[in-house]
Order: C-alpha cells, then structure tokens, then sequence
C-alpha cells in the first residue's frame, strides 16, 4: 500500500506527506470533501443484476413494499415561536415611560450602589444575558432544523417520483430477461434437434449402403449368403419383420432422459436444474418424434439394431410424421 | 548566582506537563547555580487545594519553598469569568478578576519575592497564565525570566498578559510555533529569547520483551501516552482507530495514563491506566510507533521520550508545534483527517525502511536538541548573556491604568484576537536548513 523510496540516511517528511496526500487524492478520483467521502462510504455496493440470481417473485416483491408514511404537515395551527427577548446589563435599569423613563433611569443607577448592598445583581444579569443567547441561539437551530426537515420533505417526495420509476424499469427488466430465458431455451433445444436430425441422417447412409451390400452379394450367390453365420434368410427377414409392431408408443413410466437418450441419466445429468413445464412438454414431443423415428428405422434397418438402440436420437418436430405412415425413405426401402 | 524556579505546583510525584518540565531544570540546574523553588501548597490543579505543609523542604536536592493558597478555585465561578472574557468584550478589570478566580492565588509567594527581590539573581516562572506568574513578574520584573508554555488557547489573547511577555529580562520558548504566537501577540521582538525546550529523563536499557510479556499484547502496536481526554483528540482517535481497525485487525492500541473520557469497548484498546517510568519506558520501547492525537500542545514531552528511544511518531497536524516538530526532525508523520491517519500509518507499520529512518532521526534530533547538556548549556548562556546586559537599560514595566481605565469594557474578545494570530508550522528556511538558527538569541 504505502511504498516510498527511503533512502536509510535521508527522509523528507514533507515530500512524504505530499505522496499520501496526492495518493488519497488519486484513491478519490477528485477533490471530494470529507462529508462526500462519509456519503460515499455509507453507500452500500448496488449489487449488479445476474439473470441467475434474479428471483421470479421479484416484481411482485417490489410491488409489496410498503409505502412510506407521508410526512405529517405541522398545520396552521401550530404556535408561532415567541421571538428572543435581549437582555443586557442595562436591561434592569431601562424604563420606558419616554422621557421620566430617563430619569428614573438615572435614579435607578445612582441607586444601584445602595441595592448592591442588600445583594449582588451581576451574576443574575449575567445569568440572564446568557439565557438570551442561549434563546436567540436556540431559536436560530430550530429555524435551521425546520428548514431542514422542509428539504428532507422534499427530498422524500422526489424519491417517491423516483421510485414508480424505478418500479417500471425494474419490471420491464424482468420481463425482457424472462422473454431471453425462454428465447435461449427454445434455441437449445433446436440445436439438439438438428444435431439428432443429422446424426438420423447419417444412420440411415450407413443402413442403406449395407442393405446395397448385401442384395450384391445375394446376387452374386445365395448359398453363400444363407451360409453367411449372423445373417438370416429373406424370407425369415420378411417374416421378422411382420411379427414387429410397427407403432412403438413409448412406455409412461419410462422417463423422458432414458427414452431420448437411450440409456439412463448419467452422473453428469444428476445435478441438472428442473426443466420448466415449457422446456419438458417440447421435449416430451422431441422424444415422441425420436420414438417414431426409431420404430421406423427399426423396421427398416433390422442388419443394424446395435447402431440404432445405442444413438442418442432426438429429431425434432421437423421429423415427425404421421405414425401410420412410413417415412419415404422406409417406404423405398420396402419396395426394395 | 541564585536562582529561584517559580511555578505553581511542585513535587516528584507529579506528571503534568510544565510541572515536571520546571522540575527537571530545577534539578539539572541546580548542578551549576544555587537554585530554590517557590511554589504553593497545592497538589490538585483544578482546586488548587492546600496539600502540602507549608515551608522548606528538600526534593531530590533541591530546596523547595512553599506557599498555602489563599482560596481554592471556584469551578462556576471560574467557568463564567472565562466565558465572559473569551467570547465577549470585557475591562482589564475582568481580566485580572478572571486571573483571581483561576489562582493559584497565592499572595504569600508575591509578597515572599518582594520581599526578597534582592536575594535571587533570576527568577524563573513557569506557565505564563497563572497568578503566580503575572503577579510574579510583576514584582519582579527586573530579574524575571518566563518559560511560557502557551498553546494556542484563548487565555494567550488577553490583555494583562500582553505586558508580561513584554516586560521580562528574556523569555524561553518551547518551540518556534510558540515563539511566533506570543510575539505576535505581544510584539515583544526586542526581548531576548530563545527556543529550549526541555529534556527527559530517559531510563536506560528499557525492555520491550518484558512488556511484550506481562501485557500478553501481540502484533504491532501503537501507543498513546497522557492524559486520556477529549481536549487531547482521544475521542478522534478512538473514532479513527476502530475504523482503521476493520482494515487491519492485527494493529493493538495501548493507551497509557489517566482517563478521563470513557474508553470504547473493543478487543484491540488496551488501557494499561497509570504506570512507573519504567514500565512507561518499556512499552514505549515495544511499540511501533507513537500517536500524538492532540490538538494543543506546547511541547510535548512525550513526542520527545518517543525519538529518544527511536520510535517514529505519528502526530495531530492540526497541532502547529507538533506538525513543526515532525517536519523539522523528519521523524514523524501527521494526519488532518482519517484518510491520512490510515494511510500515514499504514506507511509506517508497512514500510520498515521508513519506520526505522524516521525513529533514527527522531533519534538524531532528540541528541542534538534536547539532550540535557544542550538544554543546561541554552539556560546557562541566557544567565550568562543577562549578566552581560546589566549595563543596558531595563524593561519597563506599564503600569496598570487607573479605576475608570480597568473597568472600561473595550477589550475584545480573547477567542478573536487568538483566532487572528498566525497559524501553522515553522517550517526551517534552506539556508538555515542544516544550522538549525531557529534556536537562539533574536
């Protein structure tokens, strides 16, 4: 923090204390006076918005504050403050019947060493004339304190201005950022349905480039085909084929995770946050697409089931068809 | 040559500023003049009560004459002369009945050095404010010498005290700050004078670790020595420290001396309360740095014990002498507000280059200012100079206008004329940088 370049044999407190003054003047950005620097302490950090920390119940959070109490109006009726009376040591002698108020003045001064012998009237002049000042002392801090309060009045009513103000930015805030959330959820989960839609896509390359494979060399010679260890028979292929549900619905109790993804929720996925009811019925629909997708390929594919159970195929809606009818490409393969 | 030490307290037992400084010359004086010191009775400075007996007794060595008080002090009374006379325009006569009510009134010691004006060579007095000092020189202004030990405070612009800094035979300041205060109050130029000071009775080979042990303090430390006192800037320093003291929770407090203003509760003050010299000594030794908070010093003693034993000090800067010391010396730091305390001390506790220089200095300036051979030798050459002088003319004393002039309420407010006095260090000139020609004859 505080690094000088003291030489042992020579030290400047001057040039020292022109540092850390210039140092606290850099620390404050610009001469602020000691009562701003106490204001700007006492300003509590504003924490930044964070679109994870924001609470949804936040608006209606706001819009639970309560209120503040207007501040109570002193009224007319309130007693007017009685002006300071001046007291001097004069003030005791002083008449005010005009001109015979002067001479009673005057007689009332001559008199005054006979009434110092009956008792001391310094220290209760004294006494007095310190009780004005402390009066006209008092007065001028209730007038200072009143105009105070005033200001405060109007500082608290500006605040309230400023308050519904701040209310409806707050709210507009909330409402673009939970307008964003859904945005970007709805993006993600596109984006996992092009992936399972190319990752389809390649699958069935692979199937159909098999299926090319194998009626090449059933052409080439069917003895050695229906010898071929693992690979059955056309007719048993046929008869397979017919023996399997062409609609495979997916089970209720079956969990969305293990149906799309084809095996269970691994550790990773354990500590994921609870889906929204949005996000779960689109990917409930992704799952039923993928369902449909697999049945068809299952009846499609049947040299490739190992490949089709072990994808994580997740089309999406743009792959849905309709159940009861093949996909073109399922239907070619048929006919083939 | 005899010399009487005139001052308005007097005893081994106590501690408060100019008191112990009038002992300490009284003593090392006493090694090369005849010295007696003329004080009263009392023990207590705000009462003035008659503690000890009157007569002659003998402390450390030195002969000492005391003198009852003829009245204790009147609080109240006392409090509304002084508001009278601070804050509103007064008569001559106010002044001197102020100067009554603050006492010591002591008319014995008065008529004691009338009486005997011709007994001592010097008279020596203590405190400039007090009623054995005014009444003291006026008696014997011929062979007066004051030691004024003024602080900027509003008792330093009243009027009757104007003729005492003009009419001693030579004047020793504490430091240039004070000088420059009292000749601008008093235009007293033509008078001799010089800047002293006072030593301290250093205790040899002090023991941080024995301090260190018997208090179970840890960490760094500074410390505070005097009297525990608002008027002394504690309670700003209570206030900056326990600030500074979130930011670095390791640094301890010590506060050494008698409180008079409760202490905050908080884990790092620690109040030791009164203490030998010794243990005074040790901590000092164990500390990293001294704090001054004080606003009115005219010298403190304690700022000097601090350099004596190396330690660097961190000192009020709206304290003009102590501001001026810590410049003249480059052995301290000062602070006008919190964010300078905490960066003044952060820079000592942090920067042990620094810490170490500054109380190498202190050090230095301690030896070469307020070493008591120094201290002896300025006094000496004052005695020996005054001798010389006998051929000059003498100061003339003013008298005292008559009845009408002493009651005439034309004297302003003290509060205001000290308030238009100059302010603020005085800082040594380039040239006179290295032979520091602040001290010395004028």
């Amino acid at each position: 923090m505080a690094e000088f370049n003291i030489q042992s044999d020579s030290v400047d407190v001057t040039k020292i204390m022109g540092e850390i003054r210039q140092r606290i003047r850099e620390k404050r950005g610009t001469d602020y006076t000691e009562q701003q620097i106490h204001e700007l302490a006492n300003v509590k950090l504003e924490q930044f918005l964070d679109p994870r920390q924001v609470r949804s119940d936040l608006v209606e959070h706001y819009r639970n504050l309560d209120p503040l109490d207007p501040i109570p109006d002193s009224g007319p009726g309130t007693d007017p403050i009685p002006e300071a009376v001046k007291f001097d040591k004069e003030t005791i002698y002083v008449s005010s019947r005009g001109l015979m108020g002067t001479l009673i003045r005057l007689i009332r001064r001559l008199l005054n060493p006979i009434l110092r012998l009956f008792f001391n009237p310094d220290p209760i002049i004294f006494a007095m004339s310190r009780q004005a000042e402390i009066n006209i002392k008092t007065l001028e801090l209730l007038r200072r304190q009143t105009e105070q309060m005033e200001q405060i009045g109007k500082k608290f009513a500006a605040r309230e201005a400023l308050d519904t103000l701040n209310y409806e930015v707050l709210n507009n805030l909330v409402v673009e950022m939970t307008r964003l959330a859904v945005d970007m959820k709805n993006h993600k989960m596109q984006v996992e349905s092009v992936a399972g839609r190319l990752d389809f896509d390649e699958r069935r390359a692979k199937a159909l480039e098999t299926v090319v494979q194998n009626r090449s060399s059933a052409q080439d010679g069917p003895s050695n085909t229906a010898e071929t260890p693992g690979t059955a028979p056309a007719s048993n292929r046929s008869r397979r084929r017919r023996r399997r549900p062409r609609r495979r619905v997916v089970p209720s109790t079956q969990t969305p995770e293990t149906t799309a993804s084809g095996r269970s929720a691994s550790p990773q996925n354990a500590g994921k946050k609870p889906e929204t009811a949005d996000s779960q019925s689109l990917r409930a629909q992704a799952i039923t697409d993928s369902a449909k997708a697999k049945a068809a390929s299952t009846s499609r594919e049947p040299a490739e089931p190992r490949a089709a159970e072990s994808s994580p195929v997740t089309p999406s809606s743009q792959n849905v068809v309709d159940p009861g009818v093949a996909p073109p490409e399922a239907r070619d393969t048929d006919d083939q | 040559m005899k010399l009487a030490v005139v001052v308005q307290r007097y005893g081994a037992d106590l501690n408060g500023g100019a008191e112990l400084h009038a002992r300490y010359i009284a003593e090392r004086l006493a090694k090369h003049v005849e010295v007696e010191v003329l004080t009263t009775c009392a023990e207590d400075y705000i009462s003035w009560h008659n503690q000890f007996e009157p007569g002659v007794e003998q402390i450390n060595g030195v002969p000492v004459r005391r003198f009852p008080v003829s009245r204790e002090r009147n609080v109240e009374d006392f409090g509304r002369r002084s508001i009278q006379i601070f804050e509103h325009k007064h008569s001559l006569a106010a002044e001197l009945a102020w100067l009554r009510s603050e006492g010591p009134t002591s008319p014995k010691l008065i008529n004691h050095l009338r009486r005997h004006n011709q007994t001592y060579d010097y008279c020596l007095f203590f405190s400039y404010r007090y009623y054995h000092s005014y009444h003291g020189i006026r008696a014997t202004s011929q062979k007066a010498i004051l030691v004024p030990t003024a602080e900027r405070d509003p008792a330093l612009g009243l009027r009757i005290f104007r003729d005492s800094f003009r009419s001693v035979r030579a004047l020793m300041y504490n430091s240039p700050e004070e000088q420059t205060l009292i000749q601008a109050v008093s235009d007293n130029g033509d008078v001799p004078c010089v800047v002293v000071g006072v030593g301290s009775e250093i205790k040899a080979n002090p023991e941080p670790e024995r301090f260190r042990q018997t208090s179970g303090i840890k960490g760094p430390v500074m410390i505070y020595i005097g009297r525990i006192d608002k008027n002394k800037g504690c309670g700003e320093l209570f206030d900056y420290f326990q600030r500074y003291s979130r930011l670095s929770p390791n640094l301890t407090l010590v506060l050494i001396g008698k409180t008079v203003i409760p202490i905050p509760d908080h884990p790092k003050i620690r109040h030791l309360g009164f203490v030998t010299d010794q243990q005074k000594f040790d901590a000092l030794a164990a500390s990293d740095l001294l704090v001054m908070p004080s606003y009115y010093e005219s010298l403190s003693m304690v700022t000097l014990e601090a350099w004596a034993l190396g330690r660097p000090v961190l000192a009020n800067g709206r304290c003009d002498v102590l501001c001026g010391q810590s410049i003249r010396s480059n052995a301290g730091l000062y602070y006008e507000n919190y964010e300078e305390f905490a960066e003044t001390l952060q820079a000592i506790l942090l920067n042990r280059t620094l810490q170490k220089t500054l109380g190498q200095n202190g050090q230095a300036y301690f030896g070469k200012h307020y070493s008591w051979p120094v201290i002896e030798r300025k006094y000496l050459d004052v005695l020996d100079l005054l001798d010389r002088e006998t051929t000059g003319p003498p100061r003339k004393l003013q008298p005292l206008p008559g009845w009408f002039g002493r009651h005439r309420a034309d004297l302003p407010p003290s509060r205001s004329v000290v308030e238009g006095l100059p302010s603020g260090p005085v800082l040594p000139s380039p040239t006179s940088a290295s032979s520091q020609t602040w001290v010395g004859f004028s």
